[in-house]
C-alpha cells in the first residue's frame, strides 16, 4: 500500500525536478535542455493528475499518507472527485504553459531559475489542491505564494515588476500568517489539522465534545474558536482568489509577470484560494457542522464579495488600455461568478432547496475550469499579439495584428466566446447552471446579476477584439518572429474550451458527481470512511 | 482531567491570561505596522512580528495544565520502558504536546524564505526607485 503510488509519488518527485534546476544551471549552458526537461517534468506532472483523477473516478477517494504515519497523526493526501479534477485541469494547462514558455523564453539565459521557479509553481498548485491536512495546505500555500511573488518580479531591473511583487508579497505574507493563527485556534479546540477528523469531529461536536486542554476558557469555546479560524482562513483565501475587497494586487502583479506566468497565476493560481474556501465550507465546516448560523453569515458575506468583484471587475475590464491589465480585470470578474456560484450552500437552500445547492455547486465548480481554460488560453494569445506588434502591451499599439494572424485570432476568439459564455461554450452552460441555482433558490436578483457583469463584461471583450482583429492601424510587425509553437498551444486550448462546451451534458453530470463527493453528506461520508480506513490499516499494522 | 481554569485566579492563571492578551495585542500592532506604515523595513518588522507572535501562540497551545503551579508540564519523553495504561494518562496530562512545535519549526523556516524574498525586492525597489516609502514609489510609479 506504501509503494509507488501515483498520489503521493507526484509532488515530491516534482519537488525533486524543480529544486535541482539551479545546479544544473551552473553545470549546463544549453538553454534548449532546460526548455525540453522542464516540458518533461510538467508531461509526468500532467500524466500522473490524469491518472490520479482516473483512479478516483473509477476506485473512489485516494488517501496517501506519508512515511506510512497513521492520518491524524502524519501528513496525508486525500484525493476526493473535486481536488483530482481540479488537479488534473491544473496539471494539463501548466503542460501547455511550460511548452509555450520555450517559446517565450527562447532566448533567455537565466531560464534555469524561471523553470525552477515555475515548476515550484506546480508543486505548490498541486500540493495545496491534494493535502488532506490544514498545516500542510498552509505549507503547500506557502509554496504557491513564495513562487508567485518571485515570478511576478522576475524582472527585476523593472520597477513596475518589484513593485507589484513587493505589494503581492508582503500582503500576501501577512495573509498566510494569519491563516496560520488560524490553524492554531482549530488545533487548540478540536486537537487535529487533519481535514476529514477536523469534519468529523465538527460534525459530532454536539454528540462528543472533544476534552481540551482550554475547555471553559476563551481558547477552548468551539463556537469562538471556529468564527475566529473561518475568519482568518477565509480573509487568507479570498486574498489568493482576489475577490473584492482582497483584489488590489492582481491588477498589479498579473500584467507584469512573464505572459506565460500571468496565464498561471491568473488561470489557476486564484482557484487554489477558492477550491480552498469550498473545502473549509463544504467539508470540513460542511452543512452537518454545528456551526450553522456562522457558516450561513460567512456564505451570505461571501455572495456579496462575488457580486461585488464580478461587478467591479467587469466595470474596470471596460477602461483599461492595457491588454494584459484587461485580462487580469476579467479574472477578478470570473472568480466573483465563481464564488457567487459556490456561496449557494446556506442552510436554508440545503434545506428547502437541494437542487439549488447541486446547481450552484456545479455551475460554480464547472465555472472555475472554464475559466481556467479560456483565461489561459486568452494570456497566452496575449503574449503572441504583443510579441507581434512589438512588444507593447497597450490596446492601441497592437492595432490588428491579429487579422494577419488567422489562427490567433481563431484561438482569441474562442477563449472570449469560452469567458463571455457565448452558448456553444462551457462558458455558457457553467453561467446558466448558476443562474438557474439562484432562480430555483428563489434569489431572481443574484441571477440578474449574474446576467449584468456577463453584460458589463461584453463591453471590454468587444474592446478587446476590436483592437487585436479589426482594428486598422499600422502595427510594426516583426516578421522575424515565428510562431507557430504557440498558436498549436493555443488552439490546443481553444479546443479544449469548445469541447468544455460541446461535451457539456457528459461534464454536466460529471460535476454533478464532483459536487456528490464534497458537498452532499454521503460525499462527506466517504471522505471519513476513507480516512478511517487508512488510519484502521496502518494501526493494525503497528500493532502487528 | 484537570483542565486549564482561568477563573481560579492564582498568579500563574494571571500570567497565562497575560501572555495571551499580549500576544494578541501583538498581532494587532504588527498588523496596524503592515498596513499603515509607509516604510517598506518598518513593514517587514512589523511582518515578522506578527509571524513570530503568531508562534509564540502555538508554542503556548502545546502546553497542557500549564497555570496550575502544582503540576508544571514535563518535556514530551515517557521514562517508563514498559508503559501501563495509567502511565501514558499521566504522562498526556502534563506531557507539553510537541505537534505545535514541530508546526511552528515549520512556519519558522518557511517565515525565514519569504522574509529573505522580501528583503531582497525592498533592496531592489531600493535600488529602482532610491526610497522605500510606499508612498514615494507609488507617486514615481506614475
Amino acid at each position: 500500500m506504501i509503494g509507488l503510488n501515483s498520489v503521493g509519488v507526484l509532488v515530491p518527485s516534482l519537488v525533486g525536478f524543480a529544486f535541482i534546476l539551479p545546479l544544473l544551471g551552473k553545470l549546463i549552458k544549453n538553454v534548449k535542455f532546460f526548455h525540453i526537461y522542464a516540458a518533461l517534468a510538467s508531461l509526468w506532472a500532467a500524466i500522473l493528475a490524469t491518472y490520479n483523477a482516473y483512479l478516483v473516478f473509477t476506485a473512489g477517494t485516494q488517501v496517501y499518507p506519508f512515511g506510512g504515519w497513521p492520518p491524524p497523526l502524519g501528513i496525508a493526501y486525500e484525493l476526493d472527485k473535486l481536488n483530482a479534477l481540479l488537479g488534473m485541469v491544473t496539471a494539463l494547462v501548466m503542460l501547455a504553459i511550460t511548452i509555450y514558455s520555450a517559446w517565450y523564453l527562447k532566448d533567455y539565459e537565466g531560464v534555469a531559475y524561471y523553470y525552477t521557479l515555475l515548476l515550484g509553481l506546480e508543486v505548490g498548485l498541486i500540493g495545496c489542491l491534494y493535502t488532506g491536512d490544514a498545516f500542510n495546505l498552509f505549507v503547500m500555500l506557502e509554496v504557491l505564494s513564495i513562487s508567485a511573488y518571485a515570478l511576478v518580479g522576475f524582472y527585476r531591473s523593472k520597477p513596475e515588476a518589484v513593485e507589484a511583487a513587493i505589494k503581492y508579497g508582503m500582503f500576501g505574507a501577512v495573509a498566510t500568517t494569519l491563516y496560520f493563527v488560524g490553524l492554531v485556534f482549530i488545533y487548540a479546540t478540536f486537537g487535529t489539522l487533519n481535514m476529514a477528523d477536523l469534519a468529523f469531529k465538527l460534525t459530532f461536536y454536539v454528540y462528543y465534545p472533544v476534552p481540551n486542554p482550554f475547555s471553559g476558557t476563551f481558547f477552548g469555546n468551539p463556537y469562538v474558536a471556529s468564527a475566529v479560524a473561518l475568519a482568518l482562513a477565509l480573509w487568507a483565501f479570498t486574498y489568493k482568489s482576489a475577490a473584492f475587497p482582497n483584489h488590489f494586487w492582481l491588477p498589479d502583479a498579473h500584467p507584469e509577470a512573464p505572459t506565460p506566468v500571468s496565464a498561471a497565476l491568473s488561470g489557476l493560481v486564484v482557484n487554489v484560494g477558492v477550491y480552498a474556501i469550498v473545502r473549509f465550507l463544504y467539508t470540513i465546516f460542511g452543512p452537518s457542522a454545528f456551526v450553522v448560523q456562522l457558516r450561513d453569515a460567512v456564505l451570505i458575506a461571501l455572495l456579496v464579495l462575488g457580486i461585488a468583484s464580478g461587478l467591479i471587475g467587469a466595470l474596470m475590464m471596460v477602461v483599461q488600455e492595457d491588454i494584459k491589465r484587461l485580462l487580469a480585470y476579467s479574472t477578478i470578474s470570473h472568480i466573483g461568478l465563481v464564488l457567487v456560484g459556490v456561496a449557494i450552500g446556506t442552510s436554508s437552500t440545503l434545506n428547502q432547496n437541494s437542487l439549488a445547492y447541486v446547481l450552484g455547486l456545479a455551475g460554480g465548480i464547472y465555472h472555475m475550469v472554464n475559466h481556467t481554460l479560456g483565461k489561459a488560453l486568452l494570456f497566452l494569445v496575449s503574449g503572441i499579439l504583443i510579441a507581434l506588434a512589438g512588444g507593447s502591451r497597450k490596446l492601441d499599439d497592437i492595432g490588428g495584428v491579429g487579422r494577419r494572424y488567422p489562427l490567433v485570432s481563431l484561438a482569441l476568439f474562442l477563449g472570449v466566446f469560452q469567458l463571455l459564455g457565448v452558448p456553444p461554450f462551457g462558458g455558457f452552460f457553467s453561467k446558466l447552471l448558476i443562474y438557474s441555482a439562484y432562480m430555483e433558490a428563489g434569489m431572481p436578483y443574484v441571477s440578474l446579476m449574474v446576467i449584468l457583469i456577463s453584460a458589463i463584461s461584453l463591453l471590454g471583450y468587444v474592446k478587446l477584439i476590436y483592437a487585436s482583429v479589426f482594428k486598422v492601424g499600422s502595427p510594426k510587425v516583426e516578421q522575424t518572429t515565428k510562431v507557430s509553437l504557440p498558436t498549436a498551444i493555443v488552439l490546443a486550448l481553444g479546443i479544449a474550451c469548445l469541447v468544455t462546451g460541446l461535451a457539456t451534458t457528459y461534464i454536466t453530470s460529471m460535476m454533478f458527481d464532483v459536487v456528490g463527493s464534497f458537498a452532499t453528506p454521503q460525499g462527506v461520508y466517504d471522505y471519513w470512511q476513507s480516512f478511517f480506513n487508512t488510519l484502521l490499516n496502518l494501526a493494525s499494522g503497528v500493532m502487528r | 482531567m484537570r483542565f486549564l481554569k482561568v477563573r481560579n485566579m492564582d498568579i500563574n492563571g494571571f500570567l497565562f491570561v497575560f501572555m495571551l492578551s499580549t500576544i494578541m495585542l501583538n498581532l494587532v500592532i504588527s498588523l496596524y505596522g503592515v498596513f499603515a506604515r509607509p516604510s517598506l523595513i518598518k513593514k517587514i518588522i512589523a511582518l515578522t512580528i506578527l509571524s513570530d507572535s503568531g508562534n509564540v501562540l502555538a508554542i503556548a497551545v502545546g502546553f497542557r495544565d500549564w497555570p496550575s503551579g502544582w503540576s508544571p508540564s514535563t518535556p514530551p519523553v515517557l521514562n517508563v520502558t514498559s508503559p501501563k495504561a495509567s502511565d501514558v494518562v499521566s504522562f498526556a496530562r502534563v506531557a507539553v504536546d510537541p505537534l505545535p512545535q514541530a508546526l511552528v519549526l515549520t512556519a519558522v523556516v518557511i517565515g525565514l524564505a519569504v522574509m529573505l524574498f522580501l528583503v531582497f525586492l525592498t533592496l531592489q525597489i531600493y535600488r529602482l526607485y532610491g526610497t522605500t516609502d510606499v508612498r514615494k514609489v507609488a507617486k514615481l510609479k506614475g
